[in-house]
């Protein structure tokens, strides 16, 4: 383990409007995924797993539980003494007074004290809302054996979607000479992670420089890592292998969930060297009834399994009642499918009732099917 | 609300859990696929209200010390206490003297310090569901010198054995204990559960000590059942006493559906334990998996019917899992037939392809096996 005073900040404040509903109250890293946990946990399981002491968690869309979530630093084995988790909400200040995050970059900007205070070094900037186990450690030693101003986590992408994402076109050595946002006609398949980690001294420089620009959109992709290329400065490239996903739309957390049902998905929860810690809450065992039928299934404790379930994940406390057949879908926290409830390709929002016998869902459909509260709501209302 | 302190009595000597005992006190087995026997009386104190508990240790510390340190029963961490207590010297190497009285006077100072108006005593062998308030308010009504829980068994020829059966008059007064030889079908059986004011307790206690070296708390409470006024309260519902390998076993297969283990764990009485962090289970193609509790981190391809299953158990394609009770961290290859077992932990059982017990005599695999 390196010696390294290494501060972590994660970027938690977004709303994530693609999930819909399920982010209507809550931000999307407290999201729930894979049974037991949030999205938030492998951000910060991460974290831990790769012996950073203190992360600041920069919030500011629907706070309240993502704020409370986070804050218990012992969930993760963040509690050390002098480390821990910070929840970094938009404050008020003596000179500027209140301003909220105004793009990634401002919001780590308005931190600079924090950062400060912590007396980081290496600053590492991550997403709260990626799936994926990485070791940050690894990725520092890389920064320091390159004498990198910034390096930056890429992932090799199949060539046809590489114009969905943020583009490094790298040299021999994988120093980072180009990036393009998005670009139609991509010279490489290497995606930028959101992960970057900045040595300290010269991000701050950087960032208060782009605070000055009032034409700037504040935004590390957009225009820091320009700023930096634009300067000649060494920006270089970490290649990750393994497992990463983006769960920004209802059906790429669908799949995701769907990958824990494979053997092969390169997203091992099982490895008991990189575990990832989420909030321990009371629940009985998992309970399977004598008529339930189980065929390729993800399940957490405290769910109830009465009916058929295939090729699906259960999360905490949900209920699949008599003759319920739940096929290809997620059923999140505490929703209860009725007897005899048919559900197929459906991602089933928390605390959902789905009333007996409805059916829900197409085998085969092009997208996977939101069932939330007003969705059962209208559908009762067209059966009335 | 009067100063209360809970008592968590170690187990008194005609438990003996064949096997399982061999490794821990049985208060440290696991039960129920994630849970420790301690775990439901600690967590019956703690829903209580009782936030400062003393638990006594027989022997082997290790396994309740490191449990219980990492747990998380919900109390207040400044001003709620649980403080284990274990011998050191002066009792461990012969269980005959083994007694609790002992233990109980060789750590009254703490006793001392925290001045309580009463005492709850519970016992650590036993798992049910029980609000103790309830039973301190009805201690306190009734002006009882001692209260004891009791419960009504139509099987006490088969279960409770060598416990405590209560004698009441018609008054509900308890007029004396005998040992349940299994003889009569039916009794009131003792749930070693006890309140008493501190100053009682401190007056059995050393009454207990003058009497003789071998008397335990049940012994010198049945004696005063003829001066003292002791009361009995009924307990209903789940209520399991593990003092043998079968009663470990039965505790473990009788809750067969959502409805028995809801009325004894749910939100409102919610049984705290530690975590492992474990992923949850992934039931892979071909499983089979039926009127089964299962524990987080499994990864099941075989068949399950009617079992518990520990945390992170893998069970391989073809194997078959019957009437059985698998603890943590074991390993049951292809095609090993498994009926009415107790599979302890860590264990590996990969070239014994059939095992197979009774209800009534459940096959034991030792913990860390390989067969």
């Amino acid at each position: 383990m390196i010696k390294n005073n290494m501060v972590a900040m994660i970027l938690a404040g977004g709303r994530g409007s693609r999930l819909f509903e399920l982010t209507k109250k809550v931000a999307k890293p407290a999201v729930h995924f894979g049974g037991k946990y949030r999205i938030i946990d492998f951000a910060l399981s991460n974290c831990a797993n790769s012996h950073i002491s203190t992360v600041g968690v920069l919030v500011q869309y629907e706070s309240i539980l993502l704020s409370s979530y986070s804050a218990r630093s012992s969930t993760w084995g963040l509690d050390s003494k002098g480390g821990g988790v910070y929840v970094l909400s938009p404050r008020e200040k003596d000179e500027t007074g209140l301003g909220l995050y105004n793009g990634t970059a401002d919001a780590i900007y308005q931190n600079l004290d924090f950062l400060d205070q912590e007396d980081a070094e290496y600053v590492l900037v991550l997403s709260g809302d990626h799936i994926y186990k990485m070791d940050y450690e690894k990725m520092l030693q890389t920064h320091i054996d390159s004498n990198a101003e910034a390096t930056i986590a890429v992932i090799e992408v199949p060539k046809r979607e590489a114009s969905r994402f943020g583009i490094m076109n790298t040299d021999k050595n994988d120093r980072i000479i180009e990036f393009e946002e998005k670009p139609k006609e991509p010279k490489s398949n290497l995606a930028s992670m959101g992960v970057y980690i900045f040595t300290y001294k010269t991000l701050k420089k950087y960032l208060r420089e782009d605070a000055k620009l009032s034409e700037s959109s504040h935004d590390f992709g957009k225009n820091i890592i320009p700023a930096y290329l634009n300067d000649k400065l060494k920006l270089q490239a970490y290649r990750f292998k393994g497992y990463w996903k983006d769960v920004g739309t209802i059906d790429s957390l669908w799949e995701a969930n769907m990958d824990l049902l494979k053997d092969n998905s390169g997203l091992d929860l099982f490895d008991p060297d990189w575990k990832i810690y989420t909030d321990d809450v009371s629940n009985t065992p998992q309970c399977i009834g004598s008529k339930a039928e189980i065929n390729n299934a993800f399940i957490t404790q405290g769910a109830i399994v009465n009916g058929k379930v295939d090729h699906s994940v259960i999360f905490s406390g949900v209920h699949v009642k008599e003759n319920a057949k739940v096929t290809d879908s997620v059923i999140m926290n505490n929703a209860v499918i009725g007897e005899g409830a048919k559900l197929n390709r459906c991602l089933v929002a928390d605390d959902v009732r789905v009333p007996d016998g409805m059916v829900l869902g197409k085998k085969n459909s092009d997208e996977i099917l939101l069932v939330s509260k007003s969705l059962i709501a209208k559908a009762g209302e067209e059966n009335e | 609300m009067s100063k209360v302190l809970g008592i968590l009595n170690f187990e008194p000597s005609y438990v003996y859990v064949k096997g399982i005992e061999d490794f821990r006190p049985i208060s440290a087995a696991s039960i129920l696929g994630r849970y420790r026997v301690i775990d439901f009386m600690l967590s019956n104190f703690t829903n209580s209200g009782i936030d400062s508990i003393k638990v006594y240790l027989k022997n082997r510390p290790r396994s309740i010390v490191e449990h219980i340190t990492r747990t998380s029963y919900n109390i207040n961490s400044k001003r709620g206490k649980i403080h284990l207590l274990h011998g050191e010297q002066e009792f461990g190497n012969n269980d005959l003297f083994n007694v609790d009285i002992q233990a109980f006077r060789t750590y009254m100072e703490f006793v001392d310090v925290e001045n309580p108006s009463y005492v709850v005593i519970a016992p650590s062998h036993f798992i049910f569901k029980q609000d103790f308030n309830e039973l301190l308010n009805h201690h306190i009504k009734s002006k009882n010198d001692i209260t004891i829980l009791y419960q009504n068994s139509n099987n006490t020829d088969q279960e409770f054995l060598m416990g405590d059966i209560l004698l009441m008059d018609d008054r509900k007064k308890v007029t004396g204990f005998v040992k349940n030889r299994g003889k009569h079908k039916a009794g009131k059986v003792s749930l070693e559960t006890y309140v008493m004011s501190t100053l009682t307790f401190k007056e059995l206690v050393n009454e207990a000590t003058m009497t003789s070296s071998l008397y335990s708390l049940s012994d010198i409470i049945s004696d005063n059942c003829k001066v003292l006024k002791v009361g009995g309260y009924l307990h209903h519902g789940y209520c399991a006493c593990i003092s043998t390998l079968k009663a470990y076993y039965d505790a473990n297969m009788r809750i067969k559906n959502e409805r028995e283990l809801t009325r004894l764990i749910n939100d409102d009485w919610p049984i705290y334990t530690m975590t492992n962090d474990s992923c949850p289970t992934l039931y892979k193609p071909g499983a089979k998996v039926t009127g089964s509790l299962v524990a987080n981190g499994c990864q099941i391809e075989g068949t399950v019917i009617n079992s518990v299953i520990g945390r992170n158990v893998v069970i391989k394609e073809g194997a078959v899992i019957k009437d059985s009770v698998v603890l943590p961290d074991t390993f049951i290859d292809k095609n090993v037939k498994l009926e009415c077992g107790v599979v302890d932990r860590l264990s590996i059982i990969t070239h014994i392809k059939d095992l197979k017990g009774t209800k009534e005599d459940p096959i034991y695999i030792k913990r860390g096996d390989r067969i």
